[in-house]
């Protein structure tokens, strides 16, 4: 079981990073990794309640990804369950994303840690390359 | 892809190998006697290793003019990216567009 920890700070204010964090139409705007198409998506990580999206790579692989969020805190934090769904469209194991915001002066920190996430997952469920990492590990070579 | 995986990676576990490996990546194709003469090794001995690294399926051989040359297999090096594609580069590709977003945004304003 391993976490993931990202830290970033915003120059925007605490109440517009959480209007992008959780209404629907400004996480699409974000959400997934380069070079994906989402689609049927909802990601209304602003209530409680399912939410799920495609993303569809170049080479026509469709990454499935649901879950349900469980906590809200506006403008503070979201929590929201994670989980890969295969090829027949069984999901796979379930991991928790929490999103934390703090002001700092004009400006946002924002923390995202994704617990729980199964050491071999990434095997299992990123059958087809995420693209931008490709060519990321390509260069570093 | 999974099985294999764990193949080349236990392949690569030793220093050798890896270092062989390391160098084809970044010089391409060699012959097996241009890798005996980069390691300080004997032919026989970088013969195993060259061995062991084609059957787990990291190094690719030919034989031309009677020589064998070898190169790193791309779609081994491309299953390994995936395996290591995991959810930290997933989110902090999310987080550089969420970012450019807030940032387009305030310029809206």
């Amino acid at each position: 079981m391993t976490d993931v920890v990202l830290e970033r700070q915003f120059a925007a204010p605490i109440e517009k990073v959480f209007d992008y964090i959780s209404s629907p139409e400004k996480v699409l705007v974000w959400w997934g990794p380069e070079s994906v198409t989402v689609r049927n998506a909802d990601l209304n990580f602003g209530q409680v309640g399912p939410w799920t999206s495609e993303m569809h790579a170049k080479d026509g692989t469709i990454f499935k990804v649901s879950g349900e969020v469980t906590e809200v805190d506006p403008p503070h934090s979201v929590i929201f369950t994670w989980a890969w769904h295969d090829d027949t469209d069984v999901r796979g194991h379930e991991s928790q994303v929490q999103i934390v915001l703090a002001k700092q002066g004009g400006g946002t920190n924002f923390t995202l840690i994704h617990r729980n996430l199964a050491s071999d997952e990434s095997a299992q469920s990123h059958t087809a390359g995420w693209t931008s990492s490709i060519g990321r590990l390509e260069a570093e070579f | 892809m999974t099985g294999n995986l764990s193949r080349a990676f236990s392949a690569l576990g030793d220093r050798t190998r890896f270092a062989i490996v390391d160098q084809l990546l970044r010089d391409g194709e060699k012959s097996a006697g241009e890798i005996v003469d980069s390691v300080s090794l004997s032919a026989p001995a970088v013969s195993r290793h060259l061995k062991v690294l084609h059957s787990a399926g990291v190094l690719d051989r030919r034989v031309a003019r009677q020589k064998r040359l070898y190169t790193v297999r791309p779609d081994m090096i491309r299953a390994i990216n995936r395996w290591t594609m995991d959810h930290q580069a997933f989110w902090s590709s999310a987080l550089d567009r969420l970012e450019q977003a807030l940032n387009k945004d305030g310029l809206d304003d």
